[in-house]
């Protein structure tokens, strides 16, 4: 993509914004950082969003363009939603019942928020890690394979035997591909039958990583992936996630500066109450933050 | 005090008295165990042991129990046993002891000095009040010691004096029940044996916090003891009382059968009460077969109409339905049909089901449906609690992957809750297998069914509505339960093998044993989903 083309992408989803804002404080709340330019196409497009549950908001006016085929980290201190935020990527806000989210969300410049949005094609394009590691209480095999056994990608049952559609060769290869993406399939390629609950809690999180895989997404959200595992297991994570990062878009979550300033090429900095304070490359966030309030988080002041 | 207050890691309690604490535990058990056999009646209260009746016996032995506990709290005051006992026995030993020494001081003023009204109540609050004092003011090691010391001791006494024995008869004014000594000697020494045990485990550990424990160690083994020996009983009664029925005439012998021009050898049972009919021509065994395949049709018809049912109940409820108030309404609805009294059931199926279903013919058909109605709440209560005790976590990974809700039902939440909602189908043909009541109006054809259903066999096709149906599920029949209630209030049974109890015990064994097998069905199945859910 030229550099023009670039130009007019940002353009477009300038004028996007100017469109749908609500009031003119907002914006210049913003002001600090929405001259972040990044080299790269857009590949997830927020404005102004707000998110409430129930008569709470958590969310105030948030919005940021997050680049293809790079980390993305959200930090912040707890409670100043940043889980809200990533819910609202793949719209699992919606299964919160008093949940409220208005503004807009563009993947690949289509709005996600509108009127017959098809939330398993979404989910299938934005997938999601878990701040805790949540197999299904089945084996290595039916975990990974469940989501494409779901869409019907793959199939192995009795029917697709009987009548001559099973691939299960694919299902293998599939199986073997994601395990090793997610660095898994050295330990667990000889006992793909056990359980998953019988793995470690850092093998689990890498199996919900390998799983997320297996549908093929585009983007990959991770709720604090490291929070429940030690210092090995998450290391291990932190390398895989900085590969992944080769092919899909990431967006990460996470309470540990240090990971966050290792891992990504950009952070987004909440602070409480639910706004996004600053937006940047990691490298000035974390060495030349524009707001006082971030540099006191940053360097623990504040928090 | 608080210099006393010296906690030691490895107890070093002074042997005699830890010897006679288990002593007196020892003995406690004995007359524990004894008392019930004698409540019994397996060991007759006067028979001689060591030259003494059994009742004397056992007074003997609980006065020794009581004087040992009070002279075990008496030598851990005086600091002889090792203890570390707190202010007080507590609040509940109080109030315990006090209304022991109320009943005592009540019964004893009226019946034995024949105190009126005044004089019991006086005599009762009097020693109710000593009892409870005794007990909450002294520190612990002696309000925990002296009223079960007292309380044994005079139990133990009444008895060896035999102011209470065998022939001792006792009916109370304005009640019309006797109170006979063969039960009333039995219960006090199982009572009187208890309070001593568990004074004396107390003292052997000294009180205190572990005290407590053991004290309570003791009493919570002996109920499931006591629940276990319930059950014993009862199976082993049924058991030896029907087995004799159901094996009269049984044999087995080789026979064979033929197929194609064939014999093959087969080992041929014959177990006459279980194969026969009820009443025939030529039955010389009356069995009870129609009944027992009744009761499996019934169960059968039930669970087929009830737990699909019950369990897409379930899933809305925990699953779609958005609206608490909705769910609470179809719980407490729930709740109400499961406490609903069983023979409503039958009425409603009399006077609702019989004339739409079978022309108000008494019907199989009629009595799965009156059984399935009452499986039903069982089956959405249990299935509801198991499903909504799956993880959200699961549900939320499976719409993270993009699957849809009812994807994510059957793949994930269903295979997880599944032990839990079998345990409640379970629960519920253990209980409607056994239901007589809702039956009696809708289901009996005849109180001796001369014939067994035959509902496989009975489908019968056409091309007309209804296009399909059974005469065996239109009509009545006999189920293990009823037959049973039928043959004993009826007073007698076709035939001259067996009497009308021995033929009732026989059901009861079969009964029994149906229901065990279900059992063993469910629980099989149970396993098989837990081993999926954890092994695979
Ligand atoms: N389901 C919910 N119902 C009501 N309020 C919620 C819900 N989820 C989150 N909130 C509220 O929204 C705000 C943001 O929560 P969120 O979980 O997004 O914070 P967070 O930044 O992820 O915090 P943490 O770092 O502790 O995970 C909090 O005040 C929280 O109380
Ligand atoms: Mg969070």
């Amino acid at each position: 993509m030229s550099d023009i083309d670039m130009k007019q992408t940002r353009a477009e989803s300038n004028e996007q914004r100017t469109t749908t804002t609500v009031g003119e404080t907002e914006e210049e709340l913003q002001s600090e950082w929405s001259a972040y330019e990044f080299d790269g196409q857009t590949k997830i497009s927020v404005s102004d969003l707000d998110v409430y549950y129930g008569s709470d908001q958590a969310l105030r006016g948030v919005s940021m363009d997050i680049p293809e085929k790079s980390v993305t980290a959200l930090i912040g201190p707890s409670g100043c939603g940043k889980s809200t935020f990533l819910r609202c990527l793949n719209r699992m806000n919606d299964r919160v019942s008093s949940a409220r989210v208005e503004g807009s969300v563009t993947l690949d410049g289509e709005e996600i928020y509108q009127d017959g949005v098809n939330l398993v094609e979404l989910r299938k394009r934005v997938g999601m890690v878990f701040q805790a590691p949540n197999p299904f209480p089945k084996s290595i095999r039916d975990n990974i394979a469940y989501g494409p056994r779901k869409h019907g990608d793959i199939d192995t049952g009795l029917l697709a035997r009987l009548l001559g559609d099973a691939n299960p060769e694919e299902e293998e290869d599939l199986i073997q591909r994601s395990l090793r993406q997610a660095a898994l399939w050295e330990e667990v390629s000889d006992r793909l039958d056990d359980n998953a609950l019988g793995l470690s809690g850092g093998q689990q999180q890498r199996l919900c990583i390998a799983r997320c895989l297996a549908v093929d997404p585009e983007i990959i959200l991770m709720d604090e992936p490291a929070s429940a595992l030690d210092p090995i297991a998450t290391s291990k994570i932190e390398d895989l996630i900085e590969s992944l990062a080769q092919e899909y878009t990431v967006v990460v979550v996470t309470h540990n500066m240090q990971q966050a300033a290792r891992i990504s090429d950009q952070t987004a900095v909440f602070l409480t109450g639910g706004e996004l304070v600053e937006y940047d490359d990691t490298d000035t966030i974390f060495e030349d933050p524009n707001s006082q309030r971030v540099e006191d988080y940053i360097t623990g002041k504040f928090g | 005090m608080s210099t006393e207050r010296q906690t030691q890691l490895v107890s070093t309690q002074s042997s005699i008295g830890s010897r006679a604490t288990v002593a007196i535990i020892g003995l406690g058990l004995v007359v524990f165990a004894v008392s019930w056999l004698a409540l019994f009646q397996w060991i007759g209260g006067e028979t001689d042991v060591l030259g003494v009746g059994l009742f004397r016996l056992l007074g003997v032995c609980l006065l020794f129990i009581g004087v040992g506990t009070g002279a075990c709290g008496f030598a851990a005051r005086s600091g002889r046993i090792a203890a570390t006992p707190r202010r007080s026995a507590g609040l509940l030993t109080g109030v315990l002891f006090g209304l022991l020494g109320f009943l005592v001081g009540g019964l004893s003023g009226a019946q034995t000095f024949g105190l009126g009204t005044a004089g019991w109540l006086v005599s009762a609050a009097g020693i109710g009040t000593a009892a409870a004092t005794a007990a909450v003011f002294p520190r612990e090691e002696l309000g925990s010691t002296i009223p079960p010391s007292v309380f044994v001791t005079f139990v133990g006494a009444v008895i060896t004096a035999g102011i209470i024995d065998a022939g001792w008869t006792w009916t109370p004014v304005d009640l019309s029940v006797t109170l006979i000594g063969p039960v009333v000697v039995p219960l006090l020494t199982i009572v009187a044996s208890l309070i001593g045990v568990w004074s004396a485990a107390k003292a052997h550990s000294g009180f205190g916090a572990r005290g407590r424990q053991s004290g309570a160690f003791l009493l919570i083994s002996l109920s499931i003891l006591g629940m276990l020996s319930v059950l014993v009983l009862l199976v082993g009664f049924i058991v030896v009382r029907g087995l004799d029925t159901v094996l009269t005439d049984a044999g087995v012998g080789i026979g064979s059968i033929t197929v194609l021009n064939i014999q093959i050898p087969w080992v041929d049972v014959q177990i006459p009460f279980l194969m026969n009919v009820t009443q025939g021509l030529f039955v010389d065994v009356n069995g009870i077969l129609p009944a027992i395949v009744g009761t499996l049709w019934l169960v059968i018809g039930a669970v087929v109409f009830a737990v699909p049912l019950g369990i897409g109940a379930a899933i809305f409820l925990t699953e779609y339905s958005e609206s608490e108030r909705f769910t609470q309404l179809v719980e407490i609805a729930t709740n109400g049909l499961w406490s609903t009294p069983s023979i409503v059931f039958g009425l409603f199926g009399l006077t609702f089901l019989l004339p739409r279903i079978s022309n108000n013919h008494r019907s199989l058909l009629g009595g799965q449906l009156v059984l399935g109605f009452m499986l039903l709440p069982l089956v959405v209560i249990t299935s509801y609690e198991a499903i909504k005790a799956v993880p959200d976590e699961f549900r939320d990974a499976s719409a993270a992957l993009g699957v849809t809700r009812w994807q994510t039902i059957r793949s994930v939440v269903l295979p997880a809750a599944m032990p839990g909602i079998i345990t409640g189908i379970i629960l519920g043909v253990g209980r409607i297998a056994g239901e007589t009541a809702p039956l009696l109006f809708v289901f009996p054809r005849s109180t001796f069914p001369s014939s067994v259903p035959n509902v496989l066999g009975s489908f019968e096709f056409s091309l007309a509505p209804p296009f399909v149906t059974n005469e065996a599920l239109l009509s009545g029949g006999s189920a293990l339960p009823y037959q049973l209630y039928a043959s004993i209030t009826s007073g007698h049974v076709p035939g001259q093998t067996f009497t009308v109890e021995q033929f009732g015990w026989g059901t009861a064994f079969v009964l029994l044993i149906v229901v065990l097998a279900l059992y063993g069905i469910g629980i099989t199945t149970r396993l098989y989903f837990q081993r999926k859910l954890q092994h695979e």
